[in-house]
């Protein structure tokens, strides 16, 4: 499951929320003991937001808002925001339906913590609060999915959920400007995969429909309603097309009304190529598919249907899928995860006889495909994603960290940046050098170019004095006398005493004389004046001798310096050791 | 590139994909980031590979998709990828039969993904412009049959740097190959057409195989040897000679003057860059051979058919991944730099191409006889 909590600039943010789904009990969630122990986390996070709607990256969101409590606002794309109550509504479903669940989310839960989500579109920044800027980015991978830059003053961290780098039949290339993020958080899970082409994915896919339909056999593809049935529908329109076949391709009404819908929404989602051809056609209307009837299950002879739900878990196809079990000719390819407890799962699984309602028991006949379309990034796509943004630190979540020590050090190697791999539970802190912009006032800058000395320069810094003062979420760099006027204070001046005790039998007179003589010929280059007032200054340093009282022979020298002019107290000293 | 291109090449790729439902019976394409020139074996289900350039370059172990050996639940098995199971950096080119200086490296085990280079062998006497040939030992001991020239072949025992055997011949030719038959006896492949055949138990001077007839001047030749249980008897034990025009002949280790037979195959030499070109043996189908390196196919021969007499042969199957799937900007070509048989799954192949594609496909033979 994805969660992963990032402290930026003092604000606290939460990316995914996502449901493990391999367990049954509470380890299924995230533990958010880890942001506090007790209570509500709507004041301990700034916002959370969900890349896409997966329900390893979204699925506990309902159980956060509304069973832990959260009020603060949620963000996500707005495919997201339609397709994910769905998702979790069919999730809920099988698991307090099917599986008798108890600890769980209400559908009433979805519907409030819906009401809580911000929509946002590609590349508009989004200000959270006056602090805390997002901006989404083209994730590819799924519908709406998409990666996201945080940013708090001049830090910043791009978060990229799942992404992939190769433009798909319906989606494009994940893509990001050369944002230079201080880190850059990128799903790993297939870091240490080379990936095999789509077109051999899909070769796959249709070698399997044709032999099946070859030998009279049908063909069921249980799919959700978007995304892969879209894909895999164009993918047979072109292949029935080419191969001049006749057999039947449908696809359930269900699913044609909601895609219609969804794409008709989120066309800017998708490909250029799609986009192209929704300008001259209906999504849905394909030569070769056509809308399903229940009754044609029951016609003789070769088909391929779509139906919804994608995991056979309810509705139609899992009908379908009653009907066409027992006999071996028949095929159902599976295109994606299915939760456990559903029909889909136990199939996957092996699973070759079925108990079904009412006791009965079901002949799993079929032969069962399963066949992985999702795209991810592997190596060579970490990589490329890492040129593209060009981040100061890397961190790769939901590897295996020992299988990983080859691509950390490739990364460190070509890039010269720091890769973390973090294990789930483990704190990764990551020190950054932000770049803080200070305004300084003309008066100071003429004040030190008037000094005299070489220029500043970046490799030869010069020290300069001023007061830094902070008004208004800016910072100024002025003179000190300008900093008090504007605080309304008033200067003062710190004046230092010492005295130093000789023993000399001359008059004061004299004894002043001497030093005055002494120091004019020790310390050469400095100002040192004998004044009428019976003082003896060394630059500022003011230097006055008086007679012990109880003994004439003992002179004190009373020294006198103000805090700035350290440098004159120690050519002082260095006299005095004369 | 223009739209109507990329949906050109797109309808190309799309052909040939389709047509391949019925000439493969599995197929998977992998792009990796830098070209090999190098697949070798470490196991039955891993290979090596390794860049090239003059520079840093990667060395990957990869496993093959778990796809392809799930024979009874192929179905439920959805893994395609390759998975990358160890890796490590070298500053050398990695062409396994030429380097000059051999480095030895430490694949790592369960605890760490990393490959490091644990030492070197010295191979670097009388060096030619190709750089050194090698050869593991089929045995258990760590030995590696190294040379640049046919005068100067040693095999090192590893962990020691201790010779074991020199070749010693009357000539230094640039060697093109080096097999190992048997546990003792190898075979030195000349870039000139020569082959050396040696028993390294025996300090008896080696056979000589003399080049076949007809071979030019600036021809050059490559070599392989059909080794493995069926070599336990020599006389099973077959070279193929291939040469840069495209002329093959076998002959029997018995005789290894003679020619068994010949065949003159169509390689379009417009170019070959030496170091590409790979002529072997199908380790578990008989008679078959596979040829690349001329062009972006990989052409796989079935001698049984070919005779004494030189005559064209035609292939039994062209595997033309490479060449479709390419898109080369700037305009060169693309051609095969290797390619490897599976030591045990009869028509399964792995391919490698100059633009970083990795192959791994099982053809239909569609004829009835041959391999």
């Amino acid at each position: 499951r994805s969660c992963i909590l990032v402290s930026i600039g003092g604000k606290n943010i939460m990316l995914d929320c996502g449901m493990h789904m391999g367990y049954n009990d509470d380890r299924r969630f995230p533990d958010f003991s880890y942001i506090t122990q007790n209570g509500r986390l709507t004041d301990f996070l700034d916002c959370v937001i969900i890349s896409h709607f997966h329900l390893d990256h979204c699925g506990a969101l309902p159980f956060m808002s509304e069973m832990v409590g959260y009020d603060g606002p949620i963000y996500m794309t707005h495919p997201t925001k339609a397709i994910c109550p769905i998702l979790l509504e069919d999730f809920r479903k099988i698991t307090v339906d099917k599986k008798g669940e108890t600890n769980f989310f209400t559908s009433q839960m979805i519907k409030d913590c819906m009401k809580k989500v911000v929509p946002l579109n590609l590349h508009q920044t989004v200000q959270v609060d006056d602090e805390l800027e997002i901006k989404a980015y083209y994730a590819g991978h799924v519908l709406g999915a998409a990666m996201v830059h945080i940013k708090v003053g001049s830090e910043s961290v791009v978060y990229t959920g799942d992404y992939n780098m190769t433009p798909d039949r319906h989606l494009g290339a994940a893509w990001i400007d050369k944002c230079r993020p201080d880190i850059l958080i990128s799903e790993s899970t297939y870091a240490t995969t080379i990936r095999d082409s789509k077109r051999c994915r899909e070769r796959d896919f249709l070698k399997k429909v044709h032999e099946s339909i070859e030998r009279g056999g049908k063909v069921l593809i249980p799919v959700f309603a978007l995304g892969r049935a879209q894909e895999l529908c164009i993918l047979l329109e072109t292949f029935w097309e080419r191969m001049n076949l006749k057999a039947p391709i449908y696809f359930s009404t269900g699913l044609t009304e909601k895609a219609n819908h969804y794409y008709k929404l989120f066309i800017t989602w998708t490909n250029q190529k799609i986009r192209k051809t929704f300008v001259q056609r209906n999504m849905f209307e394909f030569k070769h598919i056509k809308a399903f009837d229940r009754s044609y299950a029951d016609n003789p002879g070769p088909m391929v249907v779509f139906a919804t739900p994608g995991m056979l878990h309810a509705g139609q196809s899992l009908q379908i899928f009653k009907k066409w079990a027992g006999n071996e000719k028949n095929m159902v390819i599976m295109p994606g995860y299915c939760v456990q407890g559903t029909i889909g799962h136990k199939i996957l699984n092996g699973q070759r006889k079925l108990e079904m309602e009412g006791r009965s028991t079901l002949d799993v006949k079929l032969q069962v495909e399963y066949m992985s379309f999702s795209a991810h990034a592997d190596a060579k796509g970490i990589m490329q994603l890492i040129r593209m943004a060009e981040p100061r630190n890397m961190l790769l979540v939901h590897g295996e960290a020992v299988k990983m020590e080859f691509l950390k050090g490739k990364i460190e190697q070509e890039f010269s940046i720091d890769c973390y791999m973090p294990a789930n539970g483990e704190t990764v802190t990551v020190t950054t050098n932000p770049s803080v912009p200070v305004d300084i006032s003309l008066n100071l800058l003429k004040r030190e170019m008037a000094l005299g000395g070489p220029l500043p320069d970046p490799k030869k810094p010069r020290t300069m004095h001023g007061t830094l003062i902070m008004k208004e979420n800016s910072l100024k760099l002025v003179s000190s006398e300008q900093a008090l006027k504007e605080l309304g204070l008033n200067e003062h001046q710190l004046r230092f005493t010492c005295r130093v005790q000789l023993q000399d039998p001359h008059s004061d007179t004299d004894t002043l004389h001497r030093i005055y003589t002494h120091l004019k010929s020790v310390l050469k280059g400095y100002t040192i004046q004998h004044l009428p007032d019976g003082t003896v200054m060394v630059e500022s340093i003011v230097i006055k001798v008086s007679s012990s009282t109880e003994d004439p022979n003992t002179k004190v020298l009373l020294l006198s310096w103000s805090y700035q002019f350290g440098s004159d107290l120690y050519c002082l000293k260095r006299g005095f050791f004369f | 590139r223009t739209d109507m291109e990329e949906t050109e090449f797109d309808d190309i790729l799309d052909d040939w994909f389709i047509e391949s439902l019925k000439t493969y019976k599995d197929l998977h394409v992998y792009q990796l980031e830098h070209p090999t020139q190098v697949i070798e074996w470490t196991s039955g289900k891993t290979v090596c590979v390794a860049g090239f350039t003059s520079s840093k370059n990667e060395i990957l172990e990869l496993r093959l998709p778990l796809k392809l050996f799930a024979d009874e639940n192929k179905g439920l098995c959805a893994e395609r990828d390759f998975k990358v199971v160890h890796g490590g950096f070298t500053d050398a080119p990695v062409r396994f039969s030429n380097c000059l200086n051999l480095q030895v490296w430490d694949l790592g085990g369960d605890d760490s993904d990393v490959i490091r280079r644990t030492g070197s062998v010295d191979g670097s006497r009388g060096v030619s412009e190709g750089g050194s040939r090698i050869a593991a030992r089929l045995s258990s001991q760590p030995q590696v049959l190294h040379g640049a020239e046919s005068a100067g072949v040693r095999l090192t025992q590893l962990t020691s740097g201790q010779t074991v055997y020199t070749l010693e011949t009357d000539s230094a030719d640039p060697l093109s190959s080096l097999h190992f038959v048997s546990d003792a006896v190898f075979l030195a492949g000349c870039s000139n057409g020569k082959v050396y055949i040696a028993d390294t138990r025996t300090s008896a001077a080696p056979q000589l195989s003399p080049p076949p007839p007809s071979s030019g001047e600036s021809v050059l030749w490559w070599t392989d040897a059909s080794a493995g249980p069926s070599c336990l008897d020599p006389s099973s034990c077959r070279i193929v000679r291939l040469s840069s025009c495209g002329q093959t002949v076998i002959s029997d280790l018995r005789n290894p003057g003679g020619a068994v037979s010949r065949a003159q195959l169509d390689v379009q030499t417009r170019r070959c860059n030496a170091d590409d070109v790979r002529v072997s043996w199908a380790p578990a189908l008989d008679d078959c051979i596979a040829v690349s390196g001329f062009s972006g196919a990989v052409q796989i021969y079935s001698s049984s058919v070919w005779t004494t007499e030189l005559q064209e042969a035609q292939p039994l199957f062209e595997h033309r991944g490479h060449a479709v799937s390419s898109q080369s900007d700037d305009g060169v070509p693309v051609f095969v730099t290797s390619h490897v048989w599976h030591p045990e799954r009869p028509r399964t192949l792995l391919s490698a191409a100059s633009d970083g594609s990795v192959h791994v496909w099982d053809w239909v033979d569609q004829s009835a006889a041959g391999c």
